[in-house]
C-alpha cells in the first residue's frame, strides 16, 4: 500500500454523478490494456464477433486451398442445384457458387480492413488536431468534417464511379477511405477535447513536451476504445458500401467478389431460373462479415462504456449475519424514522460490493442528523436506500435491513404506496441540481409535475403555492418560467430545496445540497435550510464530505467509513471529544476557525476495496492504534455514554449489556 | 436565432459543396472525362443535347475554368439543369419532379416510422433493462443492421413475390392502371410499396433501437431521473418526460448523421425493386451516362438529405431548451 497523505475529506470538486450512483471502482480495475483480452473473452457477442472474423480472414488466406474447384477455370453444368459436388450449385456460366464465394473472400477483407485503416488513421489525423489545435484550424477542420458527414457519401461515390467506370479495387479502397472518415473524426475530436484540460495533459505541456509528443503519447493511448470503433464503423461501411457498388455494376465486373457475383446473378435473374442459392449465398457472406464487424463494435461500446452492461446482483456469497435485536417497541411520535440492519449492495463484474453494511440509526422529528464520510463511504447510497431510490432501471439493491418511517418499513412498500408518500411526506434534494433538474423542463413544469402527482391542486393553487415556495428561499417568482440551465448555481440550488419543500414534508433527505457551490454561497444556503428547517419543524438527513460545514447546524452526527457507522453520537460531544481514530483523523484534516494554528494532516492510505472488505476493522490499515485483533477481528460498535464507536478501544469503557451488536464479532 | 442562422449558413456552406463536387468531378478524373465524354457526343446527338452536356459539366469552351464554373452556379441557381438523354428532350427538372413523389412516399415515410417505431421500443428496452425484450433486441439488431439492404430485398422478392406471390415483383404500380388520384391506383401502388418499404424499416430500424436503448440507459443513470422517482411520478411519466425526452436529444443527432446511410440503402432498394422513384432514376442515369441527370439528382438527393437534417435540428431545438439558447 502506498502511503499518499490524502487530504481525507476533500472530494473531487467536479462531481461525476456516476460516483453516487456505482460502486466505487479503484482506478487500477478500469485499465485498459491487458483487461481488454480478458473482458473481450467474457463478451458473448464479442466472441462471436472474434470468431466469424476469424473464419473470413481464413478463406481470405487461403482460397486456394479451401475451395474444391477453381472459381471460374473450371466449367460445370450451368444451373446445377446443390448437390455433394456442388454444395451451392453452379453459376448460369457453369462455376462452381462455393468456389467463387470462397475466393470473394478476400476482396472483401481487403476492403474492409485497407477501407477501415485508411479512414481510421484520417479520423485520428483530422479529429485529434482539430481539437489539440483549437482556434482556426479547429473551426476550419470541424467544418470539413461536418460538410463530408451530411453529404450523401453513397451517391456522390456513384457519381465518381460513373465517370471511372470499373473501379479497381485500389480505386474503390481510396474513395471509400477518403469519405468515410467524417464520423470518427467527430467523435475523436470530442473525445480529445474532453480530455484536453485534464491534468496529465497540462502537466505534459508545462513540461515543455512537443505538441506532436503530446499527441502521441499522452492523448491516443487514452483514446484505443474510440479509435478501435471507428475502424469497426468504417469497415462494416465498406464491407456494404462496396458489395452495393458491385452489385449495381459499378465494379470491376471481372473480379472475384461477393459484389460482382450477386451482379451477374441479378443480370442472369438467378432468383427466377431457380439458380437461387447463387443469388442468396454471397449476401449471406456480405451479410456475415458485416455482423462480425457490428458485433464487434457493439460489444466494444459496451466493454468500454462500464454504464451499458448490465450485471445482475448475486447476494448468495455475501456473508450471512445474525439479526441484531431490533428494537420492537411501538415507534413513539418523537421518533419518526429508524433504520436498522439496513445494507445494500451494488453489481460488478468481481461479485457484489456492499455499499452499506448493517447500518443503524434513528431520527427524531425535527432533528438535523449529518451523515458525514469521505467519498465512497457508502453515504449517499444510504440515502437512496432511505429514499429506495435503488433498483432497477437503476443500480443497487437493499439486501436486508428495514426503514421505518413514521411506522411503516418503506423497504415492504410496493411501488405505488410507496409513491403515495413520497413528497408528500418525505423529499430529497440531490447533490447538484445541474444534474438532478430536468433540463428540458422548466422549474414551474417541474414543481406542478410532483403537485399534479400528489394532490388534485388546479393550477392556479399550483403556481400560487410554487410562488410562495419559491419566496421561501428567496427566489423572485419570475424565475417559474426559467429553465434549469438559465439560473446560477446557487439559485438552482434553492429552486430544488424549494421543490422540496412544496408538501412540507416531515422529511428532508439532502445529499451534500452545497458541495457544487462556493465557501460564501455554502454558508448563506446552510443558515437558509437551518431557519427553514426551525420554522416549519421539518427534520433533515444532511449528507455531506465536510464536517466543518455541519458542525454548526446538526444535532447529530454519523460517521460512515467504509459502508459501516464508525461513530454516532451528538455533534458537540463528537467534535469536542472524538472517539473513534477516523473521525479524530477526519477532524484533523480541516482547519478549525477557532483554536490555535496547526499543521492539517491528512490521514495516510486510502479506504479498502470494497468487493474485498478486510478481515478486521477496516480503518486497521489506516489507524495508528491498529492492534492484531483489530486486524483480525471486526469490532462491533460500542456504546460510550451515548456515543457510539465502532473500535475495540472502547471496549473497556463501555458496559457489556450496553453493547449495541451493529456488527458481528464472527467473520464468514 | 444564432443557432438558426448558424445552421442555415451551414446548410448552404454544405449545398454549396455539393455543387462545387458535381462541377469538379468529371474534370478531376483522370483525362478530364467531362471534354472526353463531350468530343465523344459531338457529331452524334443534336446540338441541344450537346448544350445540355455543356450546362450539366459546365463547359463553356470560350470560357476559362473559372468563368465557366460561374456559369454553371448561375444555371443552377435558376433551376436549369439542361436536357435528359434518357427521356430526351425532356428537361432534366421535370423528369425528376416525377420521380419525387415516389421517393418521398416511400422512404420519407418508411424512414420516418423506423425512427419513431426504433425510439419506442429502444426507449422501452431500457426502461425495462433485463428483461425480455431487452436480452431479445440487440444482438438481433446489430446483426440486422449489417444486413445488405439489396440483398434483404432480392431475399424479399424470392420469397414473397416469387414463391408466394403475395406482392407484385417489381414497379411502384401495376402499368394497366391509369396514374392518378383514383382508389384502385393509390390501392396498388400501396401493394407494391409493402416489400420495398418492409426492406427498408428492417435494415434501418435496428440502428435506431440501438442508439436510442443506449442513450436511455446513459439518461437513466441522471440524477433527474432519480429526482422524478424521488418526486412519486408515475412511471410512464418519468420514462417520457424525464428519460425518454432527455435520451432522443442525441438520437436526432445521430438521425442527422445516419441519414446518409438510409438514403444509399433506399437507392439500393428502388433499384432491386425497379420502383420508379428518385434512387432508381439516379441509377438509370448512370447507366445510361446521362450526366445532366445524373448531376441534378445528386443534387436534389443532398437537398433532401439536408432538409430533414434541418427537420432533426428544429426537433431539437423544440425540445431542448439550451439550443434554444444557443448554449
Amino acid at each position: 500500500m502506498t502511503f499518499q497523505p490524502v487530504p481525507a475529506t476533500t472530494e473531487p470538486t467536479t462531481t461525476v454523478p456516476s460516483s453516487a450512483t456505482g460502486p466505487p471502482i479503484p482506478e487500477s480495475r478500469r485499465g485498459f490494456g491487458t483487461d481488454l483480452w480478458r473482458a473481450v473473452a467474457r463478451n458473448r457477442k464479442a466472441v462471436v464477433g472474434v470468431l466469424l472474423l476469424l473464419f473470413f480472414l481464413v478463406l481470405s488466406v487461403f482460397p486456394g486451398e479451401i475451395a474444391p474447384y477453381s472459381p471460374t477455370a473450371e466449367v460445370f453444368q450451368p444451373g446445377l442445384g446443390p448437390s455433394w459436388q456442388h454444395w451451392f450449385g453452379t453459376t448460369a456460366y457453369g462455376q462452381d457458387v462455393l468456389s467463387q464465394l470462397i475466393w470473394g473472400t478476400r476482396q472483401s477483407v481487403v476492403i474492409a480492413f485497407a477501407v477501415g485503416g485508411l479512414a481510421t488513421a484520417l479520423a485520428v489525423i483530422v479529429g485529434v488536431s482539430a481539437a489539440y489545435l483549437g482556434g482556426i484550424s479547429d473551426g476550419f477542420l470541424s467544418l470539413i468534417t461536418d460538410v463530408i458527414l451530411v453529404i450523401p457519401i453513397f451517391p456522390l461515390i456513384i457519381v465518381i464511379a460513373a465517370y471511372e467506370r470499373n473501379a479497381g479495387l485500389f480505386t474503390l479502397v481510396i474513395v471509400l477511405g477518403a469519405l468515410g472518415w467524417s464520423y470518427g473524426a467527430r467523435q475523436l475530436r470530442a473525445q480529445t477535447l474532453s480530455l484536453r484540460r485534464r491534468d496529465f495533459l497540462e502537466a505534459a505541456r508545462v513540461r515543455g513536451e512537443r505538441k506532436s509528443y503530446v499527441i502521441l503519447h499522452e492523448i491516443l493511448p487514452t483514446m484505443t476504445s474510440l479509435i478501435v470503433a471507428s475502424f469497426l464503423g468504417a469497415a462494416l461501411y465498406a464491407v456494404l458500401f462496396a458489395a452495393g457498388l458491385q452489385f449495381i455494376g459499378l465494379g470491376d465486373p471481372n473480379s472475384q467478389s461477393w459484389g460482382t457475383m450477386l451482379y451477374w446473378a441479378e443480370n442472369n435473374e438467378a432468383l427466377g431460373a431457380n439458380m437461387v442459392l447463387w443469388a442468396i449465398t454471397p449476401g449471406v457472406c456480405v451479410a456475415l462479415l458485416g455482423a462480425a464487424f457490428a458485433l464487434l463494435n457493439y460489444a466494444f461500446d459496451e466493454i468500454s462504456n462500464p454504464a451499458l452492461r448490465l450485471r445482475k446482483l448475486d447476494i448468495t456469497g455475501t456473508r450471512e449475519r445474525p439479526k441484531d435485536a431490533t428494537i420492537t417497541a411501538p415507534t413513539t411520535s418523537d421518533r419518526i424514522l429508524e433504520v436498522r440492519g439496513l445494507s445494500v449492495a451494488y453489481a460488478s463484474d468481481e461479485g457484489p460490493v456492499v455499499a452499506v453494511d448493517n447500518v443503524d440509526f434513528d431520527l427524531h422529528r425535527g432533528e438535523f442528523l449529518g451523515i458525514v464520510g469521505e467519498s465512497g463511504c457508502g453515504k449517499s447510497t444510504l440515502m437512496y436506500a432511505i429514499a429506495r431510490l435503488l433498483g432497477p432501471p437503476f443500480s443497487g439493491e437493499i439486501t436486508d435491513g428495514e426503514v421505518i418511517f413514521r411506522g411503516r418499513d418503506m423497504v415492504k412498500l410496493g411501488d405505488r404506496q410507496l409513491r403515495h408518500i413520497r413528497w408528500r411526506e418525505f423529499s430529497v434534494v440531490m447533490q447538484s441540481a445541474m444534474n438532478a433538474l430536468n433540463p428540458v423542463l422548466t422549474i414551474e413544469a417541474q414543481m406542478r409535475d410532483a403537485c399534479k402527482a400528489h394532490s388534485k391542486m388546479s393550477d392556479k393553487e399550483i403556481e400560487k403555492r410554487s410562488i410562495e415556495v419559491l419566496k421561501l428561499v428567496s427566489i423572485d417568482p419570475i424565475h417559474l418560467l426559467s429553465y434549469p440551465h438559465q439560473l446560477s448555481g446557487g439559485m438552482r440550488q434553492r429552486a430544488m430545496i424549494a421543490m422540496a419543500l412544496l408538501f412540507t414534508p416531515d422529511l428532508v433527505i439532502m445529499d451534500e445540497p452545497t458541495s457544487a457551490l462556493d465557501v460564501v454561497a455554502q454558508r448563506s444556503l446552510m443558515m437558509q435550510i437551518k431557519e427553514l428547517q426551525e420554522r416549519l419543524g421539518f427534520a433533515v438527513i444532511f449528507v455531506t464530505h465536510d464536517m466543518s460545514l455541519v458542525s454548526h447546524f446538526s444535532d447529530r452526527l454519523l460517521v460512515m467509513y467504509a459502508a459501516q457507522v464508525a461513530e454516532f453520537g451528538n455533534t458537540r460531544q463528537l467534535f469536542d471529544n472524538p472517539r473513534h481514530p477516523y473521525t479524530r483523523a477526519l477532524l484533523d484534516a480541516f482547519p478549525s476557525i477557532h483554536g490555535p494554528r496547526v499543521r492539517l494532516t491528512g490521514i495516510p492510505g486510502s479506504p479498502p476495496d470494497l468487493a474485498r472488505p478486510p478481515q478486521g476493522c477496516r480503518f486497521a490499515a489506516r489507524c495508528p492504534h491498529a492492534t492484531p485483533r483489530s486486524i483480525a477481528v471486526e469490532p462491533p460498535l460500542f456504546d460510550v455514554e451515548g456515543d457510539l464507536v465502532r473500535c475495540f478501544l472502547y471496549e473497556e469503557s463501555a458496559a457489556e449489556e450496553n453493547v449495541r451488536a451493529g456488527a458481528t464479532e464472527g467473520v464468514a | 436565432m444564432r443557432f438558426v442562422a448558424r445552421r442555415l449558413g451551414f446548410f448552404l456552406l454544405t449545398l454549396w459543396a455539393a455543387v462545387t463536387l458535381n462541377f469538379l468531378i468529371p474534370r478531376l478524373m483522370p483525362g478530364n472525362a467531362a471534354l472526353a465524354m463531350m468530343s465523344r457526343y459531338k457529331g452524334r446527338v443534336n446540338p441541344q443535347a450537346i448544350h445540355a452536356l455543356e450546362i450539366a459539366f459546365g463547359i463553356h469552351t470560350h470560357q476559362s475554368l473559372v468563368g465557366a464554373y460561374f456559369t454553371y452556379l448561375g444555371d443552377i441557381a435558376r433551376g436549369h439543369f439542361g436536357i435528359s438523354l434518357t427521356f430526351f428532350p425532356d428537361a432534366v427538372s421535370h423528369q425528376v419532379l416525377q420521380a419525387l413523389p415516389w421517393t418521398l412516399a416511400l422512404v420519407g415515410t418508411t424512414t420516418i416510422l423506423a425512427f419513431v417505431l426504433g425510439t419506442f421500443i429502444g426507449l422501452i428496452s431500457a426502461w425495462r433493462r433485463g428483461g425480455m425484450l431487452d436480452g431479445a433486441l440487440p444482438p438481433i439488431f446489430v446483426i440486422t443492421s449489417a444486413f445488405p439492404y439489396f440483398w434483404l430485398a432480392l431475399l424479399a422478392i424470392w420469397l414473397f413475390a416469387i414463391k408466394l406471390g403475395w406482392f407484385p415483383e417489381s414497379g411502384g404500380y401495376d402499368v394497366t392502371t391509369t396514374v392518378g388520384w383514383s382508389w384502385a391506383f393509390v390501392e396498388d401502388a400501396i401493394r407494391h410499396s409493402i416489400l420495398p418499404a418492409a426492406t427498408i424499416l428492417i435494415t434501418s430500424i435496428g440502428g435506431w433501437i440501438l442508439t436510442m436503448r443506449n442513450n436511455a440507459i446513459s439518461v437513466l443513470a441522471e440524477d433527474y431521473v432519480r429526482m422524478a422517482r424521488a418526486k412519486g411520478l408515475k412511471p410512464w411519466r418519468i420514462m417520457w418526460t424525464y428519460a425518454g425526452r432527455n435520451a432522443i436529444l442525441p438520437n436526432l443527432t445521430g438521425f442527422a448523421m445516419s441519414l446518409g446511410f438510409v438514403v444509399s440503402g433506399a437507392i439500393l432498394v428502388e433499384f432491386v425493386f425497379n420502383y420508379p422513384g428518385v434512387g432508381w432514376m439516379f441509377l438509370q442515369s448512370v447507366e445510361n451516362q446521362d450526366y445532366a441527370l445524373m448531376q441534378a439528382l445528386f443534387l436534389m438527393i443532398t437537398v433532401a438529405v439536408l432538409l430533414a437534417i434541418l427537420a432533426a435540428d428544429g426537433a431539437t431545438a423544440v425540445l431542448d431548451p439550451r439550443t434554444r439558447d444557443g448554449a
